[in-house]
């Protein structure tokens, strides 16, 4: 490359591996001192699951009174409703934790105009969506913790039953393909310039898919594809699988953990790759500071 | 300052937008062509004004250079780094104050907010601070820069974003209307600290539609209109352009067909309505001698009617070359905002 121009020096930037990870762990820290200050945010989301979860547990006893358990044995292979709704509302708030804080968090940058600020900086896109979506993990894993150890006292469920490693086993692996989805979905929102009502249709589209409250073995054929098609659904089974007598999809955990695994291995690259491309095309056309 | 080689050169840049524009029932796709083949070279070490209206193309052109926009055509050289190839590179060469107050995170402080736009660009933890702790000592940010953003006036959020701008102490600065909602004070000195920075060897490419402003402060500006460089100098050169008499402001209340009649005044180039607030009229009159044409300027206006508070040649300003230019006013008068102390360097 010619240098057209007077080559100086790059002002105090530094590009080294250790300064490509500061740029990460500082995106991090600010998400948490931000959201911080937003009094309740985050024990709000550590409170959601056993809301969510005691809805369907109280319809099921006023429904069905004593003979909930069976009914509900009939219907999945275990008896632990509790437990089995639990363990839905938790994976659910870290499938919609994980999902939507792309997206929502470059829906706010958007319209406070640091995002043009975080483009017109050398920082690569890499750099700070990972600071983003680590804060998304470690937020979404304490609402996880929280909401099971709250909602087992609460709901006097015991959680050191059946294979708890393989649980987390599944959490981790499940957690992965999430921020492929979380990507596309920040791409989207790039492209609409809106966050609000699609993430409010999308959250109880993905909530319904995942099948929080029931077994997806109740859906018609073309609905149980579409739910099979989309990693928490595989997520939330292999858990309830590990710690309850549910089956698992393909009758093993490996079967299922390798399905999950394989979503790990793909949709991380290509929703990385749909959003660089999206951003390349706004780039050409309006910019990604419109709002 | 001794103009060197160029720092910024820029080669055909043309930027093309597409919209959807809805009108009765049907979406139409319509093109808009925000810079039409624009070329330039900025000189290493110049302070370097992009003067126009708003919706000129100036803050395209700032944004293409700044890599937030791919230009349709064309390319351009920063720092001896190519704007689509070596991206990275070009960001960490420049300083940036593109959206005035906005920008900035308001749930951090001051101090966080340019801990975090340090670290995005690469600058070591302990040099950030130091920087941190530098910039706060020369903006005199230390009264309000660890309160959170949201408790701060605009005043406030315009030098903070400035203070971020200056946080790579980056060889080109571009200052996008950078005193825009600063008060007369505040403004001045941020146009004292634009000079001590190219003092220093700072390049600085300056944006704004304040005239005057451009005028005191730069050493070469561009005026755009319409995507297109209409002129092109150091502020002296462009008003000599146009003779010295050939100025004349009217303000008062002026019927348009009082208007209509001075320019068919022989002599006359342009008049042009340069404000208009609460019934009065602020017009410029661009002509061949103001000496020759002002009695018969004024016989215009008596014969119509208007009430005239106010009629004097003017000196040439950047303004008037940008009228003599176009025919048209920027309908904004900046003198107000640079006081006598501000003039000259």
């Amino acid at each position: 490359m010619t240098a057209k121009t007077v080559h100086k020096n790059l002002g105090l930037s530094e590009m080294s591996w250790r300064s490509s990870l500061g740029v990460t762990k500082t995106v991090l820290i600010a998400r948490f001192k931000i959201v911080l200050r937003y009094k309740g945010a985050i024990v709000f989301d550590m409170i959601l699951p056993v809301i969510l979860a005691a809805l369907p547990i109280l319809l099921g006893v006023a429904i069905a009174g004593q003979a909930a358990a069976q009914n509900f044995k009939d219907a999945t292979g275990t008896e632990n409703y509790k437990l089995y709704m639990l363990i839905g509302a938790s994976t659910f708030i870290v499938v919609t934790l994980m999902l939507w804080l792309v997206g929502y968090w470059i829906r706010r940058e958007m319209e406070t105009g640091t995002l043009e600020s975080v483009y017109a900086s050398p920082a690569k896109r890499v750099e700070v969506l990972s600071g983003v979506t680590l804060y998304a993990l470690i937020r979404s894993l304490m609402a996880f913790a929280f909401a099971m150890v709250v909602g087992s006292l609460i709901f006097q469920v015991d959680l050191f039953q059946g294979e708890l490693a393989l649980a987390l086993v599944f959490v981790v692996i499940g957690i992965i393909p999430l921020w492929g989805i979380s990507f596309a979905f920040g791409a989207l929102i790039l492209k609409v310039k809106e966050a609000d009502s699609l993430i409010q249709v999308m959250q109880w589209v993905v909530a319904f898919f995942m099948g929080i409250f029931f077994p997806i073995t109740v859906f018609p054929p073309f609905l149980r594809f579409v739910a099979l098609s989309f990693p928490p659904t595989w997520m939330t089974n292999g858990v309830r699988a590990s710690l309850l007598d549910v089956a698992y999809f393909f009758g093993t955990w490996y079967f299922d953990l390798a399905v999950l695994l394989a979503f790990a291995a793909v949709l991380p690259l290509v929703g990385y790759t749909v959003f660089l491309k999206t951003e390349s095309r706004i780039k050409k056309n309006e910019g990604v500071g419109q709002f | 300052m001794t103009m060197s080689d160029p720092i910024i050169a820029i080669e055909n840049i043309s930027k093309t937008f597409t919209s959807k524009e809805r009108g009765k029932g049907r979406k139409r796709k319509k093109k808009v062509e925000a810079l039409k083949d624009v070329s330039l070279e900025i000189s290493d070490g110049e302070i370097f004004g992009l003067l126009g209206p708003n919706g000129a193309g100036k803050t395209t052109l700032i944004k293409c250079l700044t890599t937030l926009l791919l230009p349709t055509s064309g390319t351009a050289w920063i720092n001896g780094f190519n704007l689509q190839k070596e991206e990275n590179k070009v960001r960490a060469s420049i300083g940036c104050m593109l959206m005035g107050e906005r920008g900035l995170y308001w749930k951090l402080t001051g101090r966080e907010n340019l801990d975090y736009f340090g670290a995005l660009y690469y600058i070591p933890k302990n040099v950030r601070r130091e920087r941190i702790d530098f910039l706060v000592d020369l903006l005199e940010l230390s009264d309000f820069v660890d309160r959170t953003v949201e408790t701060y006036s605009s005043g406030q959020k315009m030098i903070l974003a400035f203070a971020k701008s200056l946080i790579n102490d980056a060889p080109i600065l571009f200052l996008d209307e950078p005193t825009v909602t600063m008060d007369v004070h505040a403004a001045r000195n941020l146009r004292s600290i634009v000079r001590s920075l190219n003092e220093e060897g700072h390049t600085i490419i300056y944006t704004t539609h304040l005239m005057a402003e451009a005028d005191e402060l730069c050493d070469r500006v561009a005026i755009i209109d319409r995507g297109e460089i209409i002129a092109l100098g150091p502020p002296s050169e462009l008003k000599s352009s146009i003779p010295q008499e050939s100025v004349v402001d009217v303000e008062g209340v002026i019927p348009e067909s009082a208007r209509n009649r001075i320019l068919e005044i022989p002599g006359i180039r342009t008049a042009v309505v340069k404000d208009e607030t609460n019934g009065k009229t602020m017009l410029g009159i661009i002509c061949d001698n103001s000496r020759k044409v002002l009695p018969k300027i004024i016989d215009v206006l008596v014969e119509e009617d208007a009430i005239i508070e106010y009629i004097n040649p003017q000196e040439v300003t950047l303004e008037d070359v940008f009228i003599a230019k176009t025919g048209r006013s920027l309908s904004i008068d900046t003198r107000e905002i640079v006081t006598p102390k501000d003039a000259g360097k």
